[in-house]
């Protein structure tokens, strides 16, 4: 499929009038839609879209960047392991600037400790097969690459020195429970666009019988997210909220059946500490008891900080994520807090909020 | 404690903040302007050595060539340097200078002095060659008297070489004919240069591409740039690999292309003497000077929407020059 078609400035254009013409001007309040993924920020903020929305209508980034709510205490856990063990940690290059209490794994790295970066977990097996010693996965992100490690456990050949450290996290719990506690709100959601690959449709639908929120899945052209943003105001202004399909070429209501599959059978889901947000039930994937062999919280020594610091003195990434605050808000942003010297979470992956605006924001 | 970084070498933020903090100097011009003559020193360490369209060798004498071109000045002489690692083929060394000599003809400069050493085997990936070279200024061009509304002109795609040498590196396998744009420019440049037409500035824009050249010409000063998506050319291929790597052209690094800021008045007639030679078939303005929001190149995307390009932080391809 020719993706031009939804990066064609006609196409649009027309969408982007409809929103100010049709829609929004029908709307006597300001109207805030919220997405929770990170790779839909990065189309926002490369596109320019905010740029052609009507002041009304505010797109907010929610808690959609993996390593962005990936816990100090887990960070803070597996360095001190890294540190005091002849072992090797692989993880995503995303995770190795973020900072843990006092160490991001980079820095660690420059302290002796093995951290080696890897871009799946396929890579991460093919390394352990020439190493002697220990080598545990730093396994983090949501739907998207929890999957992945699923079906890697359950078809590969595995070396018996691989482990994984799993901080994969569901998503759709997590913003459910965000929501019901009142941490955030909004107008409007729009879902992910690879982790509804996953997960599918279905679970969102009792986000707008408990909430009355309409949710609209997304691409991520920029003709794409226009399109959500106008399928979420023309539900709100007729009164009917509903799930809805924004990207129908990639996404099915039932989701992957397959990888849900593989997912249960793999994991089991637990209470898990959200980076700044607190403790929340279900929404961490740890591994049943079939597959505990890999599990490096029950085959190592894990030592759990008592004390571990989320957010370092200043920084806002908790209230970014939750879509409280822009970046802009942040006395750090841009300031002390950049990508090449991240003080937050949120400054450091290409998904995380603060790094997108720092970017390529829009015009401050 | 703080240690040297590959973003250190990016081209990027962090070698501006390098230059200026820890080597005391200014980041300024590509060459320095020592009356009549043009000075300028270039390292080159690209990975892989030979890639699709030249190798380190045409890289190493169309770099320092092109700098030169940059001030206003005809290139003469050339050193060069070389770092050897021991094992390293000697057929592979011999096409390296069998290029480093065509480009020097090609460019019109004599290759005059020289280097050698050689460190042990991995110590160096293959080789390295620093290239010095000396030029005679025809008119110094230093950045002087850029005003509101004068012109960018870039002098065809973007991204080609950063492109090319990633597609091979990462093994993307697409099917393409893309490669390295190296290429000295003389033939193209000093027809310009020696023309009467107002040149305020000219740079290669090699690492950190289109955005960090942009960024680096306005940082600190009292203007910045407005460009726009629609006219940047860049060739399709590359749009797709950009796409499927997610790294935006305007980062990707040029070995054969000028970015030149021109008087708005003579601006129609430096295309045409760009155009009218093959380098420059593709050349175009691309935006234009704006005292509006000072140090930022605001990107004008093909929607309408307006964004801030900035200067590239972290290296996302390193090793490229």
């Amino acid at each position: 499929m020719d993706l031009e078609v939804f990066n064609d400035p006609e196409i649009v254009k027309k969408l982007s009038e409809t929103i100010k013409n049709k829609e929004s001007s029908r709307i006597n309040r300001t109207v805030k839609i919220m997405h929770i993924c990170g790779t839909h920020e990065n189309s926002i903020v490369r596109f320019g879209l905010r740029d052609l929305l009507p002041e009304n209508i505010k797109v907010i980034a929610g808690p959609g960047c993996p390593v962005c709510v990936t816990s100090s205490r887990d960070i803070d856990a597996i360095i001190d392991l890294a540190l005091s063990e002849n072992v090797r940690i692989t993880t995503f290059g995303d995770m190795l600037k973020v900072p843990g209490t006092k160490l991001s794994f980079q820095k660690a790295h420059s302290l002796g400790a093995d951290i080696q970066m890897v871009y799946s977990i396929f890579d991460a097996i093919e390394q352990t097969r020439s190493s002697k010693k220990p080598n545990i996965f730093f396994a983090c992100g949501f739907e998207t690459t929890a999957a992945p490690t699923a079906s890697a456990l359950i078809d590969l050949d595995i070396p018996d020195n691989f482990f994984i450290y799993s901080v994969h996290k569901y998503t759709p719990k997590g913003v459910y429970a965000l929501l019901k506690s009142g941490k955030i709100n909004m107008d409007g959601l729009i879902l992910p666009g690879h982790a509804a690959t996953i997960s599918g449709l279905e679970v969102y639908e009792r986000f707008v019988k408990d909430f009355g929120i309409p949710c609209v899945s997304a691409g991520f052209e920029a003709a794409d997210v226009l399109l959500a943003i106008l399928l979420i105001l023309k539900q709100i202004n007729s009164g009917t909220p509903k799930v809805e399909n924004g990207y129908k070429r990639v996404i099915n209501y039932e989701g992957n059946k397959k990888a849900q599959e593989a997912l249960n059978e793999v994991f089991f889901l637990d209470s898990a500490i959200w980076r700044g947000l607190g403790e929340i039930n279900e929404t961490g994937y740890e591994l049943n008891r079939n597959y505990s062999r890999f599990d490096a919280k029950k085959n190592f020594g894990i030592k759990y900080p008592d004390n571990f610091i989320e957010h370092q003195k200043g920084c806002r990434c908790g209230e970014v994520i939750l879509g409280n605050i822009t970046p802009l808000e942040c006395h750090l942003y841009a300031k002390r807090c950049t990508p090449e010297d991240p003080i937050g979470p949120c400054m450091v992956s290409d998904e995380g909020t603060c790094k997108n605006w720092y970017d390529g924001g829009g015009i401050e | 404690m703080s240690y040297i970084t590959l973003d250190h070498g990016s081209g990027g933020k962090l070698t501006l903040e390098l230059i200026e903090n820890v080597f005391k100097a200014e980041s300024g011009l590509d060459s320095a302007v020592l009356g009549d003559i043009a000075f300028t020193t270039d390292s080159h360490s690209v990975k892989p050595l030979f890639f699709k369209g030249g190798d380190i060798g045409k890289l190493a004498v169309s770099g320092t060539v092109n700098d030169l071109l940059c001030v206003g000045a005809k290139p003469l002489y050339l050193s060069s340097a070389f770092i050897i690692e021991a094992g390293f083929e000697m057929e592979k060394l011999k096409k390296i200078v069998k290029s480093m000599k065509e480009e020097a003809r090609k460019s019109g400069v004599e290759i005059v002095c020289g280097d050698t050493k050689v460190v042990e085997n991995g110590k160096c990936d293959g080789v390295y060659i620093n290239t010095s070279g000396i030029g005679k200024i025809i008119r110094p061009i230093e950045g002087k008297n850029i005003k509101d509304g004068d012109g960018i002109i870039v002098t065809g795609t973007i991204g080609d070489h950063g492109f090319a040498i990633l597609n091979e590196r990462e093994q993307l396998n697409l099917e393409t004919d893309l490669k390295s744009d190296v290429s000295s420019l003389t033939d193209l440049i000093l027809p310009l240069i020696e023309s009467d037409v107002d040149i305020k500035f000219m740079r290669d824009p090699t690492r950190g591409g289109l955005a960090m050249c942009l960024n680096e010409l306005c940082y600190r000063r009292d203007f910045g740039f407005e460009i726009f998506e629609e006219k940047i050319p860049v060739r399709e291929d590359v749009r797709v690999i950009a796409e499927i790597l997610g790294i935006e052209p305007y980062y990707a690094a040029n070995e054969g292309k000028m970015v030149i800021v021109m008087d708005k008045k003579d601006e129609e007639r430096a295309l045409d003497i760009l155009k009218s030679n093959e380098l420059g078939r593709s050349a175009v303005t691309i935006g234009r000077v704006s005292s509006k929001n000072p140090q930022l190149v605001i990107l004008n995307t093909k929607f309408g929407s307006k964004r801030v390009l900035r200067m590239p932080t972290t290296d996302k391809m390193p090793r490229i020059c």
